[in-house]
């Protein structure tokens, strides 16, 4: 993916130097046409063309704020609740994601939607340890992380 | 008697777009400076013969899963097109239209449909090209 890049930057300097035009507009037109040319020899590259992963980190990042308001939003109703009914507890959450990175942000995108919290990662990274603030069913929360988060950082990192 | 391709194939991998990219600035150079879409297609080919060299035909099928011989179709019908739309406009055929248009990141910029007629020659020029390099190289 960073060669892809790299190789569109050089062509875009490239197309600056052709054209004798040294302004931000022309550097577009070249990274524009870099980009076409890319995109045309894809297959050629041992990695996917790398705007889909620029795409997939765009996904990430919508999914992680509709979450942090739809997750703020619940926290608001259980607060706001006359009655204190709340069932906390932790459980453990198996991963798949395997690079320290991945763990990291995933780690981070499930304590900053509030109601759950990580608590520790296992010494083998397989394993995370989450406290969540209110659990109806364990296994319905473990399949909503990894349904979400898991797999927009795995399509980002694939 | 087989080599290792691994420095010619490494370098024609950033070569190539340059080849191609230069091969995109002839094209659109063609109006005012030397250029157009004769040695634009002329040259794109020369690329994938590069690519050709570099790797097998296998290879460079995959990666470029094209039918030249429908490409050569799809550049014949963008010149008959472009020539034959100024029938439309009661003109007699073969007839270019220009106008100046102000694109956001471009700024004043003149469109011809001549652009049009060339992306056809662009086109046949590598169709008969790849399709004459590919049916001599696939023949024992």
């Amino acid at each position: 993916m960073a060669f892809q890049i790299l190789l569109n930057f050089f062509l875009a300097f490239v197309w600056m130097f052709l054209k004798s035009s040294y302004t931000p507009a022309s550097f577009f037109v070249g990274y524009f046409f870099g980009l076409l040319i890319i995109y045309v020899f894809r297959r050629f590259f041992d990695s996917r063309f790398y705007l889909v992963r620029v795409n997939a980190v765009a996904v990430l990042f919508l999914l992680f704020i509709k979450e942090l308001f739809l997750a703020n939003w619940s926290v608001l109703k259980l607060v706001l609740r006359p009655k204190l009914n709340i069932k906390p507890g932790i459980f453990a959450l198996p991963t798949e994601l395997k690079k320290d990175w991945e763990i990291t942000v995933l780690a981070n995108l499930i304590t900053l939607t509030p109601g759950t919290l990580v608590v520790d990662v296992s010494f083998d990274n397989k394993t995370l340890y989450i406290h969540a603030m209110d659990i109806e069913d364990i296994n319905e929360a473990v399949d909503s992380i990894k349904n979400s988060f898991e797999k927009a950082i795995m399509e980002v990192s694939r | 008697m087989k080599t290792n391709d691994l420095i010619l194939q490494t370098v024609s991998k950033v070569i190539l777009f340059l080849i191609v990219l230069f091969s995109l600035y002839m094209f659109f150079a063609g109006h005012y400076h030397p250029g157009g879409g004769f040695v634009g297609g002329l040259m794109t080919s020369g690329a994938i013969v590069l690519m050709l060299l570099a790797y097998d035909i296998k290879t460079v099928t995959t990666i470029l899963p094209v039918d030249y011989k429908k490409m050569i179709a799809v550049g014949l019908l963008f010149a008959a097109g472009t020539a034959a739309g100024g029938l439309l406009f009661g003109v007699p055929f073969l007839t270019h239209a220009f106008t100046y248009v102000d694109l956001p990141l471009l700024g004043k910029t003149s469109l011809h449909t001549a652009v049009l007629f060339d992306t056809g020659v662009y086109l046949v020029v590598i169709g008969v090209t790849m399709t004459i390099i590919q049916t001599i190289g696939e023949s024992e």
